[in-house]
């Protein structure tokens, strides 16, 4: 049924729950499966372009630990992830991702990163879920 | 016991600058002047003699930084048409802010050549952090954007050095001094980091804080400003920063640690909330001026050069943040406008980094050069996708 399942991973201990649900669907179906990290956390009108440069340095040196970890754990269960990272607003990259590439599951954690804005605006997957026209699993 | 209050309330507002930054996700800046406006609005925290000196450091060092952040590659590679955006983009909210503030306002020529310098600048790090996110910092539109935006900071750059000049004797020593260290710091930098550079001690950062200094005291001494100076030493040094990482990566922890903080604490001091809601009107006629001949200046060319992006482009010119604040910074600081017309300027200037690029990102965001990127690069995920 699935072909090309998409992983939401921030990191979080809840994304990396919803990575193994990822793997375990993938292996069962012998499906394709990637994992998007969205940088999101760049500072809004910065004063100076080495506050955005470190910035963006931090949150690569961060997803890129977070994709080597869920390499090690897809290659376990012998799935092969591709990992993407890629800078832009959380709910609107991953929808536009996983329509643009056609991907047929995008499965994400129920609760990520929560910062001061999640609480006020509801949360990330929940988003997904209404904005998407993929099918989404969130992981509780 | 004034000096060590005023210590102790602007390091803890420095620190919760930093902790609300991360936590709300804008910049430190803005969140400084926020903090720095009820420091001096509700605190009683007053700009100290030190205070002055440190901020006034602070600007002169952003100004360097912004120099040596200039990407010459960047510029070489679209030098006709940022030069034509970046020139417009200085050039008409300069003009037309500074005829509207003498002419309808009232407003002395100086004050105007202010308010014009303030409100002429393009902000590179909204500019580059609003790029980073729609993805667009590699493609041709944005990397036009950021050549633009060096182009419009260099004439902020000049043009606030020419307003504050006031020539003496000093003023021939002051250009001598700035010429000497703008041509031999690239050439003694090299040899002097490579013999005592990577060391805790810091001799590099120390070398590069006593040339921003030494321009600061003939500066004044010329009673003019070191902005431009600072700013042409950070171009010519631009490519032994660039190389040279841990050095980058250092003067900012140093600069942002404690020095630019104060920079834009002191500004945000210097508001007077009182006044700011007493020239609200000003606040939106000067809004006004910035976004209209941002857009009658900029949107022809970007019309002609970006034609599918060009208000996106125009919108981006339109931001503006640390030059604007420090020239209006320095105008005060002058004598040249009042604490009013600084409270209003200041105002605009942080609205002006918030409001053109949330439209931008709202209404107009080129999401086709996206696509279009996305299919250069990875056809073999879409081709995979589409075989299904």
């Amino acid at each position: 049924m699935f072909h090309k399942i998409l992983i939401a991973n921030d990191g979080s201990e809840n994304a990396f729950r919803a990575l193994e649900v990822a793997v375990d669907l993938a292996r069962r179906y012998g499906a394709e499966l990637h994992q998007l990290s969205v940088e999101e956390h760049l500072p809004r009108y910065a004063a100076s372009l080495g506050e955005v440069l470190e910035a963006q340095r931090e949150e690569l040196d961060y997803f890129d630990n977070v994709a080597e970890k869920a390499r090690e754990i897809a290659m376990r269960a012998g799935v092969q992830l591709e990992c993407h990272i890629i800078a832009g607003h959380e709910v609107e990259t991953i929808v536009r991702f996983a329509e643009e590439n056609r991907f047929d599951l995008v499965v994400i954690g129920h609760k990520g990163h929560s910062r001061i804005w999640p609480f006020h605006m509801g949360s990330t997957a929940a988003k997904i879920a209404d904005h998407s026209r993929t099918h989404v699993l969130i992981v509780q | 016991m004034q000096d060590l209050y005023v210590g102790t309330v602007l390091a803890g507002l420095i620190f919760l600058s930093s902790v609300l930054s991360i936590e709300l996700g804008l910049s430190a800046a803005i969140i400084e002047i926020a903090l720095g406006v009820f420091a001096g609005n509700f605190l009683g925290v007053t700009a100290l003699p030190w205070v002055t000196y440190i901020a006034g450091f602070g600007g002169i060092l952003l100004t360097f930084l912004a120099g040596a952040e200039v990407d010459l590659d960047v510029m070489r590679a679209k030098f006709k048409e940022s030069l034509l955006i970046g020139g417009i983009s200085f050039l008409a909210p300069f003009l037309g802010a500074m005829l509207l503030c003498h002419y309808l306002l009232g407003w002395e020529w100086k004050a105007a050549q202010i308010a014009g310098v303030a409100l002429s600048t393009t902000s590179l790090a909204v500019v580059y952090a609003v790029l980073v996110e729609t993805g667009l910092t590699h493609t041709p539109v944005g990397k036009l954007i950021m050549a633009s935006t060096f182009v419009t900071d260099f004439g902020t750059a000049a043009a606030l050095a020419l307003v504050l000049l006031e020539f003496n004797l000093n003023t021939l020593w002051f250009a001598l001094i700035s010429l000497i260290i703008i041509v031999l710091a690239p050439r003694i930098a090299p040899r002097l980091f490579a013999r005592y550079g990577d060391r805790v001690i810091e001799p590099e950062i120390k070398f590069l804080f006593l040339l921003l200094v030494i321009l600061m005291y003939f500066a004044k001494l010329g009673l003019s400003h070191a902005i431009l100076p600072a700013f042409v030493l950070g171009l010519v040094m631009s490519r032994i920063f660039q190389k040279n990482t841990q050095l980058q990566r250092k003067l900012r922890v140093v600069g942002f640690a404690f020095i630019t903080p104060i920079f834009f604490l002191n500004g945000g001091m210097k508001i007077s909330l009182s006044l700011l809601w007493s020239g609200a009107a000003l606040f939106l006629v000067l809004f006004a001026v910035k976004q209209i001949t941002k857009i009658v200046g900029v949107y022809p060319l970007a019309k002609r050069y970006l034609p599918n992006e060009a208000m996106y482009t125009t919108l981006l010119m339109s931001t503006g943040l640390t030059m604007g604040t420090l020239s209006s910074l320095a105008g005060l600081e002058a004598g040249v406008i009042d604490q009013l017309q600084f409270s209003v300027l200041v105002a605009v200037v942080v609205a002006s980094a918030i409001v053109p690029t949330s439209i931008a990102q709202r209404f107009f965001h080129p999401h086709h050069v996206l696509v279009e990127l996305q299919e250069s690069s990875r056809p073999a995920l879409v081709e995979e996708a589409a075989e299904e």
